[in-house]
C-alpha cells in the first residue's frame, strides 16, 4: 500500500512531476551522450593506436627502443615466435626491420621510418592492407616495392610507380640507399603516422642493410576487453620467461603510456560529467519534494494521528522521490539507449574536428560508446540521489508532533 | 475501560508574557460505551481537550490514563502504536487521503496495524456498506459529497475496531440531512459494538443526540450533565 500511495502521491501535481521527470530525462540524454561520445573518441584512439602502432605485445631489443640503431636486433627472435605459435590468444605476429631513413622523390625529401615488414604477417596484424586507398600493398613479386602514404605522396609530389630512393645508415654505419618504386598509398585515422612511416619488403630493407634479423616483434591478441592490458600483460610476460634479458617486451600501455593516461582519466571525467548532472538534477529534487511535502504536512500529521508509525512516513517520502527516480532514469536511460543505438549506426562526422583530431589518431566519424555498467552506475546514482534529495524534507516533517503538522495550513 | 484525566492542563506559549491557558486544571472520566458532547464557544478548549486525550498534543501538565496506561509518559514509538490500536479520529475536514478511493482509505489504516490484506478488504466493505457507501467503494474522496466523505472518515476511524472514537466538530461542514445521517450511524455504533464516541461541538443537533454533555469555557469544564 505504501508504494502505491508513493506513486499516485507522486502523480498528484502531473505537471509538476512531467516537467521534473523531462528535465531529469534530457539532461539523462546529454550526460550519456556526452559520455558516449567521450567513450568513443578515447576507444576508437586507443583502437586505432593498437591497430596501427602498438599491436598489444612489442618485443624489441632493450637498447633499440631508445637508440634504434640497425644493428640493435632482437636476440633469438626464431624462440619468441615458436613461442607465440603456442599460445592461443595470438591471433598473429609480424617481424619488423626498421630502419629510420630519408625518403627522396625528384622534388622532396623527408624523414621517416622505413618499416621492413613481412608482407602477408602484416597485413594480418595491422589493416594495413586493406587501408591501401590507391595502388596495391606490397607485391611479393618485383623489385623493390614500397608504399607511402597519401600524405607523404602529397609532399613528395608522388604518383604510382614514381620512383623515390631511401637512404639510411647500415650495419657498418655508412649510408647506404636504393631506389624503390611506389606501389600504393595508404592512409590511417592518424596523421602523424601518416606522416612518418613508409612500408617496404623486410628482405629488400635487410639486404640494403648488410644484415639480416628483424628489430621488432608485433604481436596481436584475440582481446575484447579493449580498456584493459591484463591479456597484453600475460602474454608479456610469458614471451618473458623464455627471451632473452637483453629484449625488452612491453605490452601496449608501456609502449604508449599516454593510453594509459587517457583509460585512467575516463572514469574521473565521466564521473565529473556525471556528478554535475546529478547535483543539478538534486537540487531540482530537493525543491520539488519540499514543495511536495510541506504542502502535504497536514496530511503527514493525520497519518501519524491515525497510527502510521515514523519511520512509515520516512518510507513513504523516501519511496515517492526514488519511484521519481526510478522513472526518470529509467525514461532518460532508455531514451539515451535509443539515441546512442541510432548513433552507433549513423556515427557522428566530426566536420571541421576530424583533422585536429587525426593528429591523435581519432577517425574522421565517431561511433558513441556507452557501457551496460555505465548505464547501470548511472542509474543507480540518479536513484541515490534523489534519495539523499528527501532526506532533509523528511527530517523536516518527522520533527513534527501530529498535532503541530495538522496546524499547519499549507 | 475509560479515559481519566487528573489536574491536566495545557498552556501554549508558556515561557513568554502572554500565556494562554487552553485547559486548566482538568478532571474528568469517561467511562467505555459513552456518547459524549463537549460543547462550548469557539477558543473555549474543546479540541485541545480532545487531542490530549487522543494522544496527539501533549498535556503541559497533569495526566490522561486510558485503561490504566499514562499514555503522557509514552515513547513516540508506543503512544502512536496505542493511537492506532485504541483511538480512531474524525476530523471536521474529513482528512482523507485525497489519492485513495473510499475503500484504500478505510484498508490503510488497518493495514497499519498488520491486517491481512483479505482481512481489510472485507472490514473496510463491511464498514463503507454499515455507513452507506456501499457503492462507493472505489470513488475517490472528491468524486463523494462532503457528508458522504465524512462517513468515510467515520468508517476509517471504526476500521481498527478503537475503543475510543474521537470526533473533532464532525458535522461542522455537512448539511441538516447528512448530520442527521451520519449521527444516525455513530449512535448505532456506538449501541451495537460499544464504541465511546467523545465529539466537541457546538452543533445543538449533536448535542440533542449526545448522553452526556461537557460544557467548557475557558478552559474550564462549566457543566457535566447526563441526558
Amino acid at each position: 500500500m505504501l508504494i502505491k500511495l508513493a506513486w499516485r502521491n507522486l502523480w498528484r501535481n502531473k505537471l509538476r512531476t512531467a516537467i521534473m521527470l523531462s528535465a531529469m530525462a534530457f539532461g539523462l540524454i546529454g550526460v550519456v551522450t556526452m559520455i558516449g561520445f567521450m567513450n568513443g573518441m578515447y576507444g576508437n584512439m586507443i583502437d586505432n593506436a593498437i591497430s596501427w602502432q602498438t599491436s598489444h605485445v612489442q618485443v624489441h631489443h632493450q637498447d633499440f627502443v631508445d637508440n634504434p640503431e640497425t644493428t640493435l636486433a632482437i636476440v633469438e627472435p626464431e624462440l619468441i615466435t615458436a613461442e607465440l605459435d603456442k599460445i592461443s590468444e595470438v591471433i598473429a605476429w609480424s617481424e619488423r626491420f626498421i630502419v629510420d631513413g630519408m625518403v627522396a622523390s625528384a622534388r622532396s625529401s623527408r624523414g621517416v621510418r622505413v618499416n621492413g615488414v613481412d608482407i602477408d604477417a602484416e597485413a594480418r596484424v595491422t589493416p594495413i592492407a586493406s587501408s591501401v586507398k590507391e595502388g596495391s600493398w606490397l607485391p611479393a613479386e618485383g623489385r623493390h616495392p614500397v608504399v607511402v602514404s597519401l600524405k607523404t605522396a602529397q609532399r613528395l609530389r608522388l604518383k604510382l610507380g614514381s620512383k623515390v630512393v631511401i637512404t639510411f645508415s647500415n650495419a657498418e654505419k655508412d649510408v647506404t640507399g636504393a631506389a624503390f618504386r611506389v606501389s600504393g598509398f595508404f592512409s590511417t585515422p592518424s596523421s602523424n603516422f601518416d606522416d612518418g612511416n613508409i612500408y617496404v619488403r623486410r628482405t629488400d630493407l635487410m639486404a640494403m642493410a648488410g644484415i639480416d634479423g628483424s628489430h621488432e616483434i608485433a604481436v596481436l591478441l584475440d582481446d575484447k576487453n579493449k580498456m584493459s592490458n591484463a591479456l597484453a600483460i600475460s602474454v608479456r610476460d610469458k614471451i618473458r620467461l623464455i627471451t632473452s634479458s637483453e629484449n625488452s617486451v612491453r605490452d601496449w600501455q608501456q609502449i604508449q603510456p599516454m593510453l594509459a593516461s587517457i583509460i585512467a582519466q575516463m572514469g574521473p571525467s565521466n564521473a565529473i560529467l556525471l556528478g554535475i548532472f546529478v547535483l543539478a538534477m538534486g537540487f531540482g529534487v530537493v525543491n520539488i519534494m519540499l514543495m511536495s511535502v510541506f504542502e502535504r504536512t497536514r496530511e503527514f500529521g493525520v497519518l501519524m494521528a491515525v497510527g502510521m508509525q515514523k519511520h512509515k512516513v520516512f518510507a513513504l517520502i523516501i519511496f515517492e522521490t526514488s519511484l521519481l527516480g526510478v522513472t526518470g532514469a529509467t525514461l532518460g536511460l532508455m531514451s539515451s539507449l535509443g539515441l546512442i543505438e541510432l548513433l552507433q549506426i549513423t556515427g557522428i562526422p566530426l566536420g571541421n574536428m576530424a583533422e585536429g583530431l587525426g593528429a591523435f589518431g581519432v577517425d574522421t566519424t565517431l561511433y558513441p560508446q556507452v557501457a551496460a555498467s555505465e548505464y547501470r552506475y548511472i542509474f543507480i546514482t540518479v536513484v541515490l540521489v534523489c534519495v539523499l534529495a528527501a532526506l532533509y524534507p523528511a527530517r523536516q516533517i518527522l520533527k513534527q508532533r501530529p498535532v503541530d503538522a495538522m496546524a499547519e495550513k499549507h | 475501560m475509560s479515559i481519566q484525566t487528573t489536574q491536566l492542563r495545557k498552556t501554549y506559549n508558556q515561557d513568554t508574557d502572554f500565556p494562554v491557558h487552553a485547559v486548566k486544571q482538568l478532571d474528568l472520566s469517561i467511562e467505555q460505551g459513552e456518547f459524549v458532547a463537549v460543547m462550548g464557544p469557539s477558543g473555549s478548549g474543546k479540541t485541545t481537550l480532545l487531542n490530549m486525550i487522543g494522544g496527539i498534543d501533549i498535556p503541559s501538565a497533569g495526566t490522561v490514563i486510558i485503561d490504566g496506561i499514562d499514555i503522557c509518559a509514552l515513547k513516540d514509538k508506543a503512544l502512536i502504536a496505542f493511537r492506532r490500536d485504541n483511538i480512531g479520529f474524525i476530523f471536521q475536514d474529513y482528512s482523507l487521503l485525497p489519492v485513495l478511493t473510499a475503500l484504500e482509505n478505510v484498508e490503510f489504516v488497518m493495514q497499519l496495524q498488520g491486517h491481512s490484506e483479505k482481512e481489510c478488504r472485507e472490514r473496510a466493505i463491511t464498514l463503507l456498506d454499515q455507513v452507506g457507501l456501499g457503492e462507493q467503494l472505489h470513488k475517490i474522496p472528491s468524486k463523494l459529497s462532503g457528508g458522504q466523505q465524512q462517513r468515510v472518515a467515520v468508517a476509517r476511524a471504526l476500521a481498527p475496531s478503537p475503543r475510543f472514537v474521537m470526533a473533532d466538530e464532525p458535522t461542522a461542514n455537512l448539511d441538516a440531512k447528512s448530520t442527521a445521517e451520519l449521527l444516525d450511524i455513530m449512535q448505532q455504533l456506538n449501541e451495537k459494538e460499544g464504541t465511546t464516541f467523545i465529539f466537541s461541538t457546538h452543533d445543538p443537533r449533536v448535542i440533542k443526540r449526545a448522553r452526556r454533555v461537557i460544557v467548557f469555557e475557558d478552559g474550564q469544564l462549566t457543566e457535566d450533565r447526563a441526558q
